[in-house]
């Protein structure tokens, strides 16, 4: 069994994010988040739970250096995210995959344009984007929209092409902020083999859900977050898909 | 190299798609730069045919320098030699007696009475002494005839000092009205275009965030839209060249009674090509730069 706290004198050897003592506020004397500590190792798949207002947004938007923390120290893929610079944030972002919970698409981008955002702002070659685009658009099933314009696609079929965004760079971190949320049974299950898959290719993935079927059908590590507290941190089943 | 080429065709391809996504916009950019540089270009062309103007005047400008009587050829031309070296002497021309009692004669006809009853011929010769156009000043004009009075076989000097006065304050007011209003201008222009782009760029707000938070630096998030500037500016710059061209063309015609009366003799000339070159870099310059300051504003965070 692993430990599941954070000891700061022994740090996870295979950890990609580590929080310590985390806590953030937006306005004095309410907290958003409260001294939580966790960390995720590589190739490692979380649930991140809790009711609406948890702090699971913010615990999220704190990984990926949208915000920072008012308390303690976030270390991700090695670098201090409290201390990045101007030129630190987009570099650390390059190596994370986001699925945001309003799916962030450039509305004036086809399809294909905003999943080759993400290998753009590498620099992959044109050749190179096009093959992975295609590919990526095939796993989630929607190479034939590959021209249309995100507010030409269903909500579900947007959510599938944020997620194809976040995955098309193979990120060593992929964050999903309700990944599922839009998606009927069918569609929630092909979407979860592919944040387990890029878990077993050695993506950490931290994937925030109140699907309590969800969680219990995939007996993934769930971390339960409530009043910006970690509550509960109930490790995953072996032997489970 | 190769991720650099990736880079450069990535920036080009996003700013066109940033064009043709938002035609109206671009269009109003474009039409914006266009009118503010065809006032700049239109003063411009003002300015410099007024001072094409005063330049044909200070050609006018002349100092007469009355000769000696019995001053043999020789040595009036060796005067004309020393005259011409003197400062700010552009060039020297010899009037014989014979050719000033032929002007004479030529001025005031019908008063031929006057030099009845005369012997010999009572005008000298002299020299007409143009000036340099640097020196078309007052203190030009006394340096010269501090240095002609020095000269020996020079009886008297003539020259309208009021004239030359004149003549050079109006050029200095033409220049600082130039220099002033230009100014105004280009900063009005800076201004009405930064904003114009301004609103260009937060209507994309979004589409700057979504970029930030896949990672895209800066330059990646900028460059596409100063690309976008530079574009609609030398567009802008192009618009303002052919609107000033068919002003000029046109509405001039209607004019030239006036202007021949005003200007005299002196056609109005269009600007030159480096002064069309100038408007359109002005406006890729002013398009960049406005797109520059525009993103400046809302990178604070």
């Amino acid at each position: 069994m692993r430990a599941r706290g954070v000891d700061p004198a022994q740090p996870g050897a295979g950890a990609l994010v580590r929080l310590f003592h985390v806590s953030k506020s937006y306005l004095a004397g309410s907290w958003a988040l409260r001294d939580v500590s966790v960390e995720l190792e590589k190739g490692e798949f979380v649930f991140l739970t809790g009711p609406s207002g948890a702090g699971k947004t913010t615990l999220m938007r704190l990984i990926f250096a949208a915000e920072r923390p008012s308390e303690g120290q976030i270390i991700v893929l090695g670098r201090n995210v409290g201390r990045l610079g101007p030129s630190g944030i987009p570099a650390l972002r390059r190596r994370i995959g986001v699925v945001f919970q309003d799916f962030k698409l450039l509305p004036r981008r086809t399809v294909e344009e905003n999943v080759a955002l993400a290998l753009e702002v590498l620099g992959t070659p044109r050749r190179q984007v096009r093959g992975k685009v295609f590919g990526m658009l095939k796993r989630v099933g929607l190479q034939h929209r590959r021209f249309h314009h995100p507010l030409s696609l269903s909500g579900g079929e947007q959510q599938r092409l944020a997620i194809a965004r976040a995955l098309v760079n193979e990120p060593e971190i992929l964050l999903a902020d309700e990944p599922t949320g839009n998606l009927d049974a069918e569609l929630t299950l092909e979407i979860m083999d592919l944040l387990v898959g890029a878990a077993t290719r050695g993506t950490a993935v931290f994937v925030a859900t109140h699907d309590a079927v969800l969680i219990e059908r995939y007996g993934k590590r769930t971390v339960r977050l409530e009043d910006g507290r970690i509550t509960e941190d109930i490790p995953g089943a072996r032997g489970l898909p | 190299m190769r991720r650099l080429a990736t880079r450069l065709q990535y920036f080009l391809r996003t700013a066109l798609q940033g064009l043709r996504a938002s035609p109206m916009t671009s269009v109003i950019a474009v039409a914006t730069i266009g009118v503010t540089l065809l006032l700049v270009g239109a003063f411009v062309l003002l300015v410099s045919n007024m001072e094409r103007l005063l330049d044909r005047f200070g050609e006018d400008i002349l100092v007469s320098a009355y000769l000696e009587a019995g001053l043999s050829d020789q040595e009036q031309r060796a005067l004309v030699d020393r005259v011409a070296g003197a400062p700010g002497v552009e060039s020297v021309r010899l009037v014989s007696e014979e050719e000033a009692i032929q002007r004479f004669r030529e001025g005031s006809a019908g008063q031929a009475s006057l030099l009845e009853g005369l012997d010999e011929n009572p005008l000298p010769a002299s020299l007409e002494i143009t000036l340099t156009p640097e020196s078309r000043s007052s203190q030009g004009l006394a340096i010269l005839v501090a240095a002609l009075e020095g000269l020996g076989g020079i009886d008297e000097l003539g020259y309208g000092t009021e004239w030359v006065e004149g003549y050079a304050r109006a050029m200095a007011l033409i220049r600082a009205i130039g220099i002033g209003i230009g100014a105004v201008l280009a900063l009005a222009t800076l201004l009405i275009v930064s904003n114009t782009i301004r609103l260009a760029v937060y209507a994309r707000r979004e589409e700057i965030e979504i970029l930030r938070l896949v990672g895209a630096g800066r330059g990646f998030v900028s460059i596409p839209f100063l690309v976008e500037g530079f574009i609609q500016g030398s567009l802008g710059g192009i618009f303002a060249v052919v609107l000033l061209y068919g002003f000029f063309r046109t509405l001039l015609p209607g004019l030239e009674g006036g202007l021949e009366l005003l200007l005299g003799f002196a056609k109005p000339v269009f600007i030159g090509a480096e002064g069309m070159l100038a408007l359109i870099v002005a406006g890729a310059a002013l398009g960049t730069l406005g797109s520059g300051l525009a993103l400046f504003e809302g990178s604070e965070r």
